[in-house]
């Protein structure tokens, strides 16, 4: 944390990029959220408004926000490391197609019917299972099979949610 | 004392029926399953398998989530002892000297000794929650909404000092948690509050929903990017039950680590986590032979693992008499709480009586569960450490997908998840540890109801606060702890502590 006189005598500079980002993040999510809740009004203190606490929060996260990159300025820290976007893409899009296929969706001309976790299930663990730098295509496929048939056990005969196995096929 | 007995007996009488038996048993198995694995920890646990407790009725899901929780913490420290990874903070310092244990082939008598220690720590644990619970909501029930609103800061405040890395950063998150509660519909006016006018929001963010984003996805992603090595013990586990010497050696410990996990885990905000670095440090000052430590000396297990689990099972108490929770599981405790249409507080003991006391006795049996699950177990655990993170985590996946799906039954919602998965990969990417957020997101709601009726009974006067004796007290202690944190000197041992 604390500099040497030699490093302090350098001036400000940006001594730590993930602070520093940090700070602006935190900024740029109080601006958001100032800007949603401007016309909420504020109302006063003895009778709050709708819009006091969330103008007053994002105020607080503001000033946190410019605290961190001002000290980003000061103090040494992390650099900002590289995202990962085959882990991005793969895993999170993993979760996006189930949420797309389980009861099916129409977003205008794109139509998708109601494919059931029988399909949505496999589709997720092999997507995200692409994720993986030492992925096997085969291994996990078998293992997508077996998990989807494991949790169709647990979750709609066990536990007895409601989830559509395959509707298209099956009718349920 | 009479009372505290009949209370027990009335818990006793519920958490013994067959089927809480059998939740109670499945809770731990499960908890433990998952817990042993390694990168994820309880709150990642307790997320995932939210679902499977929504067809229960409320006492056995409580039972059965309470069960996967200090399931999920044993399963830790058997990672931390056999991989050398610690699942969560409070397992780092079991990997100190419960790992050298494991290189000197004897893994047995390190995974014996802290079952055992936990099991003697949840024994102590229960009945310290016993003994208190019923005091305590006396209490809370003299509170007025300043006081609650004064403690709820109070515990912000401990969450901020306790958390892991820069105080700054965790303020940030418990703001961007409060922040976050306020999207939704606000109660009194009925006004939609940031909500982009999309009408999914206007419940507000669901619980859930950010829980399993930011502990399930994000947490996956972070694993992705660092491959972990690996360090699976090779040599033989050897025999489970430590031998006279070794209880000998590790009674005193594990009894002075109880009282310290058990006091420290009240403190809301968190305190659980200091439990075992506290017992560890002072082990090292009792010890004669104190360059013992870090090489596999039994009080370094003993000790910390105890604290560890008191101070895990304290941190109900002010969960079950005053409706806040002390850190981020608690929390998750109160969202599944909440789906069951329970509202935690000091009305649960009055209200449901059954409820309390049997979830306070199931502790109990899930303590004795774990300690005859794990030992005869161990093999199993051993096995499952060898399956690859490349197969555990499109099962976390899916796992987590059918979990959020069936909350509401809406496939949206598995999307927004997706988005909060990336919202907590870029907090992570930015330096941020994301658990105070969960913590703040769930007070956030209580504080403002407590806040507008705090100020509506005062006409407006900021002075209620202040004048009211316990809330002034609960300030003023929140003002005393901040402030000891940010002195120069007390901010270098906390780093001390927290990277040793």
């Amino acid at each position: 944390m604390s500099l040497n006189k030699i490093e302090a005598a350098r001036g400000w500079r940006v001594r730590s990029t993930q602070d520093l980002a940090a700070g602006l993040f935190m900024i740029a999510l109080a601006g958001l959220a100032l800007l949603l809740s401007s016309d909420l009004p504020t109302g006063t203190l003895r009778q709050i408004g709708p819009g006091m606490l969330p103008k007053a929060f994002a105020w607080i996260c503001a000033g946190l926000g410019a605290m961190l990159a001002f000290n980003s300025l000061r103090y040494n820290g992390e650099k900002l490391a590289g995202w990962s976007w085959r882990g991005v893409i793969f895993v999170l899009g993993a979760a996006v197609v189930f949420g797309l296929t389980i009861r099916g969706f129409e977003i205008g001309p794109l139509k998708v019917p109601q494919l059931g976790m029988l399909v949505s299930g496999p589709l997720v663990v092999i997507i995200s299972g692409l994720a993986a730098e030492d992925v096997k295509i085969k291994e996990i496929v078998i293992f997508a099979i077996a998990m989807t048939i494991g949790c169709a056990l647990m979750f709609k005969y066990a536990l007895g949610l409601p989830i559509p196995l395959a509707p298209w096929l099956l009718g349920i | 004392m009479s009372e505290m007995l009949a209370h027990l007996s009335l818990g006793f009488g519920v958490a013994l029926t067959l089927k809480n038996i059998a939740l109670c048993f499945v809770g731990c198995l499960v908890g433990t399953l998952i817990g042993v694995l390694p990168g994820v920890g309880p709150v990642a646990t307790i997320a995932m398998l939210l679902p499977i407790t929504f067809g229960l009725d409320p006492v056995g899901a409580l039972i059965m989530l309470a069960g996967i929780y200090y399931g999920a913490q044993y399963g830790g420290s058997t990672t931390a002892i056999l991989v050398n990874i610690p699942g969560e903070a409070t397992a780092v310092v079991t990997t100190l000297d419960g790992h050298q244990m494991a290189k000197q082939g004897r893994a047995g008598v390190a995974l014996g000794t802290a079952a055992i220690g936990s099991f003697v720590a949840g024994c102590v644990a229960t009945v310290i929650i016993a003994a208190l619970g019923a005091p305590l909501t006396k209490l809370a029930l003299l509170f007025g909404p300043a006081e609650y609103f004064s403690l709820m800061v109070m515990g912000l405040c401990f969450a901020v000092v306790l958390a892991r890395g820069s105080i700054l950063k965790a303020f940030c998150m418990i703001m961007l948690g409060l922040l976050l509660s306020t999207v939704g519909t606000d109660l009194e006016t009925g006004q939609e509050r940031m909500t982009f006018g999309f009408p999914p929001l206007s419940d507000g963010v669901d619980f859930a929903v950010l829980a399993m984003g930011v502990f399930g996805f994000a947490e996956v992603l972070r694993n992705l990017e660092t491959p972990e090595a690996r360090d699976v013990v090779k040599s033989k586990i050897g025999r489970l039950l430590p031998d006279w010497n070794d209880i000998k050696q590790s009674a005193a410990p594990c009894l002075r680590g109880t009282f310290i996990g058990g006091i420290l885990g009240i403190l809301p905000g968190n305190g659980a986590v200091l439990g075992p670095f506290a017992s560890y440090t002072i082990e090292k000052k009792l010890a004669k032979d104190p360059s013992r430590f870090g090489k596999g000396a039994i009080e370094g297990v003993a000790g910390p693992e105890s604290a560890n689990n008191a101070g895990a099972q304290t941190a109900f108490i002010p969960l079950l008499t005053l409706g806040i929770p002390p850190n981020a599981v608690m929390a998750l405790m109160v969202g599944a709480m909440t789906i069951h249409g329970i509202i935690p507080g000091p009305q649960v003991m009055t209200k449901n009586p059954d409820l309390f006391w049997g979830m306070i006795a199931s502790m109990w049996i899930g303590n004795l569960m774990l300690l005859i699950i794990n030992l005869p177990l161990v093999g199993v655990w051993v096995k499952l450490l060898q399956v690859p993170y490349r197969l555990m985590f499109p099962a976390i996946l899916i796992f987590c997908s059918i979990g959020i799906y069936s909350v509401n039954n809406q496939p949206v919602d598995v999307a927004f998840t997706a988005l909060f998965g990336l919202f907590g990969y870029l907090l992570i990417k930015l330096g941020f540890e994301p658990a105070p957020m969960l913590l703040g997101f769930v007070l956030g709601k209580l504080m403002e109801e407590k806040l507008r009726q705090a100020l509506i009974i005062s006409r407006g006067s900021f002075m209620t606060f202040l004048e009211r004796p316990i809330s002034a007290g609960l300030l003023l202690v929140a003002v005393i702890i901040l402030v000891i944190a940010l002195l120069p000197s007390m901010s270098k041992k906390r780093d001390e502590v927290f990277t040793e």
